[in-house]
């Protein structure tokens, strides 16, 4: 009875010599938090002080209440429409291509360039991925071009061109054009984040559930998914955290048009105009802050995923 | 039981994937390659090679991408594994820990880095070797939440408990049990996680440029400021050498085919 | 261990050898440059000889001019002794301080590191602040700031503490323009704005600023930056108000000039960066003119530039030089200064297309040559050009951060 017991809440003691057990486990990790502690914790003290700070080091709010103004909450909230857009499509996307190339079967040179690319591809972003996408689908892009230039003679004797993505009000300059340049990075980002996951699903899982007279859509829906489940979800925390961090991108993109927090952020600690670090710092504490209040929504999801799962 | 030799919907996405991928590239491509007026030419290709600097810079991110990869690895696949046998509670703190780098700017970071060890008692700013250990740091840091997360949906995804057990059951120490039992079977998680380590090693800018460490980021910012073509090719040069990096660290990890025999697939 | 541990551990080791026998011979051919990528290796030796010449180096960290150190040859000996100088966000193509690095570097045998070449004031200022204690080659020894940053930096306005060393160099009283009485900080150099033309895309060049309003620029004007993080953006806001009715204390119509651009569809909120210029995406975007010349210098017809100078009145912009209080290398900081405020130095900033300090008294001992000064915008536009004083600055800089996204700003509600 206590050999069950104890599978089912491994944590809990149930002898004696388990009860020490606690306090040791901690000893564990404590390389790791030596580590933080001294190589992120302690440089990053200025922006957790700073922002309750003014330029003369003393203590003062006034950084901290410029959170509650209209346009700093419109920003943040900016921030967290395109994080959430882009870590939704991210994800769906990397899900599939990170299933073609592991049970799908892809073909193998696919799958390796594609697992390979994907390392390159999530690291992606600021200037060199805004040009990219500018030299292809800007108003002088090449793709533009090409659209613009499949024509087809009309009525008349005139020709129509009908792909002209401007002329059908594409503009890549726009909520748009940056979303397509995130997905760049976030369903790479995906698909090496989920693949280790999509690996370990037992072959034996899907044959058993096929023996059973189950359809592969209900293999997924039954047996797969809710496995994969706290993957995923890990993994769209990833994404969201990778997008909502995200600045340079959207600067050379669209010039700040989109007023991403970050991108205030960047305008008072690295611009040449507004020079109030303070309030930057103030501004990314609040996304810490943000942050942490998603991991905790996100811890206490995934353990309810969990609990059936041994481990 | 029906095999299909490939499925549809599998390649229908393999080369959705592909041309996004591709097809930006090819506009940075076809610009670079137009650094003489009104003709095609590798002119930017000869000029960005022609200084010896470009290849030393990659020379050394390389170098300190792999240094990256293994430093991460030793810190935080034995905390994860850790954390996933004896202490649960600890996750949500360690995850908040570890998308902090996503959050904090990075410029912020870098200036807190030279504030708290350029003086003394550290003093780690005034060689170059001792820099390189505290830039070395900073990769790790900012490169955490990926290798974080590759290890630990990894760790998920296989019976950490039951294999520690029969290893243990079978006489095997820690390290015994990390080396020859876990590892194998987080090839593919480790290999994801080193990957995106690896590129962000090579493609980071910040940390390299106010810690003047000669990185091949500050290089291309520099040699490429306020030139049109160059910059192009250069970034161009840089994927592509990235790329055949992470071809090598993808081929060097195979590992055997047995080795996935104990997960099953 | 594992034979698939050790494998990849033997790979790792092997890469390792093979990315080292590739650099070798990459190293062996480095020449000794002034590129911001050599490690300062030398750095090194300089600390432990530093117990041989405090003297020398803590008197130079005190001197305000070159009488109060000894005269310019104790100077060079001490900043040759120093060995090394960093400067920090001077792009090579900027005023063409690219040859004046390597200038300085050859004619003395000084290295110097570039640190964060691509960067803004605001990093030069908070890098002195962080490296206070750090004697290694990435503190700043001496910066190029923005108008608002010399008041910042030397504690004056908004008050604060003074990160700058006071020093006045030997040909202080030619240097016309801003400076600061005690030497704190002093102007290198000024520009005007102006239209950079694509004009192998635009085919009938812009002359004015209502010119941009025209139809046949949709889509094809684009500012150096967000008004709000760049100063020469800021300052094209500042330039449009003035020559659309505004004044100095008032730069409302600026904002609503760029609204109205913005909402006839001709202002690309994209950022004008020398790729997307050559790209041809921006071929219509308004500059310094210094940078534009230099763009036009760099491209070489391909595409062909045309700098135009908008007729209206003409918006003027300088930058202040200054001395970091923690230098590590005192003495190098100001020889450098000493050298760019020379006739050489101020010759290579005309190369660079900038109207240096001290450009009257050059030109009236005719030490310009022709070629130098025909490239350069007329002498009567420079001397009428309008400059704000720095409490008009920070007026107008408030009017931008509070209204510049409803200028531009996009609505993801507004489905675009």
């Amino acid at each position: 009875m206590a050999e069950i017991v104890a599978k089912i809440n491994p944590t809990k003691a149930v002898n004696r010599s388990e009860a020490l057990a606690p306090l040791w486990n901690w000893v564990g990790v404590l390389p790791f938090f030596i580590f933080i502690f001294v190589f992120l914790i302690l440089p990053s003290t200025n922006l957790f002080v700073g922002a309750f700070q003014d330029r003369n080091g003393n203590f003062t709010l006034a950084n901290v209440s410029v959170i509650l103004d209209p346009y700093v909450l419109k920003s943040y909230s900016i921030s967290l429409q395109i994080s959430v857009i882009t870590s939704v499509l991210g994800g769906v996307m990397g899900f599939f291509v990170a299933y073609a190339i592991t049970i799908g079967k892809a073909p193998a040179w696919m799958r390796t360039i594609l697992m390979s690319f994907s390392g390159l591809a999530a690291n992606f972003g600021g200037v060199p991925l805004a040009f990219a996408f500018i030299a292809t689908l800007g108003h002088t892009g090449f793709l533009t071009a090409i659209l613009r230039n499949i024509c087809f003679p009309a009525a008349g004797g005139s020709q129509t061109c009908p792909f002209d993505i401007y002329q059908a009000g594409f503009n890549l300059y726009s909520v748009t054009g940056l979303t397509l340049a995130y997905l760049y990075f976030q369903f790479p980002l995906m698909v090496l984040t989920i693949t280790p996951a999509l690996v370990g699903l037992k072959r034996e899982w899907q044959e058993a559930s096929e023996n059973l007279g189950g359809s592969s859509a209900q293999y997924w829906w039954n047996v797969a998914l809710p496995i994969l489940w706290p993957s995923i979800l890990g993994s769209a925390i990833l994404l969201f955290a990778s997008a909502f961090g995200a600045y340079a991108t959207a600067q050379a993109l669209t010039g700040g048009s989109i007023y991403l927090v970050t991108i205030l952020i960047g305008q008072q600690i690295r611009g040449d105009v507004l020079n109030n670090p303070n309030e930057g710092y103030a501004l990314a504490l609040g996304m810490v802050v943000i942050m942490a209040v998603c991991i905790v929504g996100y811890s206490i999801l995934q353990r309810r995923t969990v609990r059936w799962l041994k481990s | 039981m029906k095999e299909k030799k490939y499925n549809l919907w599998a390649i229908f996405w393999a080369t959705l994937a592909l041309l996004y991928f591709f097809v930006p590239l090819y506009g940075t491509f076809d610009f670079s390659l137009r650094m003489e007026k009104g003709r095609l030419s590798f002119l930017a290709y000869q000029s960005v090679l022609s200084d010896p600097n470009f290849l030393a810079s990659f020379r050394y991110s390389a170098i300190m991408g792999i240094i990256t990869v293994i430093i991460s690895v030793l810190i935080f696949l034995p905390t994860i594994y850790w954390m996933y046998l004896r202490l649960p509670q600890a996750r949500p703190i360690v995850e908040i820990i570890t998308i902090l780098p996503f959050i904090i700017p990075v410029i912020v970071y870098v200036f807190g880095l030279i504030r708290t060890f350029s003086g003394p008692p550290f003093q780690l700013t005034v060689t170059p070797f001792k820099t390189d250990i505290l830039i070395t740091a900073g990769y790790v840091m900012v490169s955490m939440p990926y290798m974080y997360r590759a290890i630990d949906i990894g760790m998920r995804s296989i019976d950490v408990r039951t294999l520690t057990e029969a290893a243990q059951s079978l006489g095997s120490n820690w390290i015994q049990i990390l080396a020859n039992v876990i590892v194998p079977n987080l090839r593919i998680a480790i290999l994801s996680g080193a990957l995106i380590c690896f590129a962000t090693v090579i493609g980071e800018l910040i940390l390299g440029d106010f810690l003047v460490r000669p990185a091949l980021g500050p290089y291309m910012v520099e040699a490429g400021r306020d030139q049109a073509y160059q910059p192009a090719a250069m970034a161009m040069l840089a994927w592509g050498l990235t790329w055949i990096c992470l071809g090598l660290l993808q081929y060097f990890s195979r590992g055997r085919a047995s080795a996935q025999q104990l997960t099953g697939r | 261990m594992s034979k698939y541990v050790r494998s990849l551990l033997f790979g790792l080791i092997a890469m390792s050898f093979v990315l080292t026998a590739c650099g070798t011979t990459a190293t062996a051919t480095q020449a000794p440059a002034t590129t911001s990528v050599m490690p300062a290796d030398t750095a090194a030796p300089a600390m432990p000889a530093a117990t041989t010449a405090p003297a020398a180096m803590a008197d130079w960290s005190k001197a305000t001019s070159l009488a109060d150190g000894g005269g310019m040859d104790a100077l060079v000996a001490a900043a040759q002794k120093e060995g090394n100088l960093t400067v920090i966000t001077l792009p090579r193509n900027w005023c063409d301080y690219g040859d004046m690095m390597d200038n300085f570097s050859k004619k003395y045998n000084i290295k110097i590191q570039d640190v964060n070449p691509d960067g803004g004031s605001a990093d030069e200022v908070q890098a002195i602040k962080d490296n206070q204690q750090n004697k290694g080659p990435q503190a700043p020894d001496v910066i190029d700031v923005g108008p608002a940053y010399g008041p910042l930096a030397s504690g004056q306005n908004p008050s604060g503490p003074n990160l700058l060393a006071p020093y006045k160099v030997a040909t202080w009283d030619t240097i016309k323009g801003s400076k600061d009485d005690t030497g704190l900080y002093y102007i290198d150099y000024s520009g005007v704005l102006a239209f950079e033309v694509n004009t192998t895309v635009v085919k009938d060049v812009p002359k004015t600023w209502s010119d941009l309003m025209k139809p046949e620029y949709k889509g094809q004007i684009a500012l150096p930056g967000d008004p709000r993080a760049s100063n020469e953006a800021a300052q094209t806001v500042y330039a449009a108000a003035v020559n659309n009715g505004g004044t100095l204390d008032n730069i409302q119509p600026g904002l609503d000039f760029f609204k109205k651009l913005n909402a006839e569809g001709n202002l690309l909120p994209l950022i004008a960066d020398s790729g997307p210029i050559a790209k041809g995406e921006t071929p219509v975007s308004i500059h310094w003119n210094y940078l534009a010349l230099a763009d036009q210098q760099t491209l070489n017809g391909n595409p062909s530039i045309q700098v135009v100078y908008p007729t209206g009145t003409a918006w003027g912009g300088y930058y202040y030089q200054a001395i970091s209080a923690f230098a590590p290398h005192p003495a190098a900081a100001r020889l450098w200064e000493e050298y760019l405020y020379s006739d050489e130095g101020q010759n290579t900033l005309i190369k660079g297309f900038c109207t240096p300090a001290r450009m009257a008294d050059m030109l009236s001992r005719n030490v310009v040559p022709d070629a130098a000064k025909a490239a350069l915008p007329p002498a009567d536009m420079l001397a009428s050009a309008t400059i704000p004083n720095p409490s008009q600055l920070t007026t107008a800089r408030a009017a931008v951060k509070a209204q510049w996204d409803s200028v531009v700003g996009l609505d993801i509600k507004s489905g675009q």
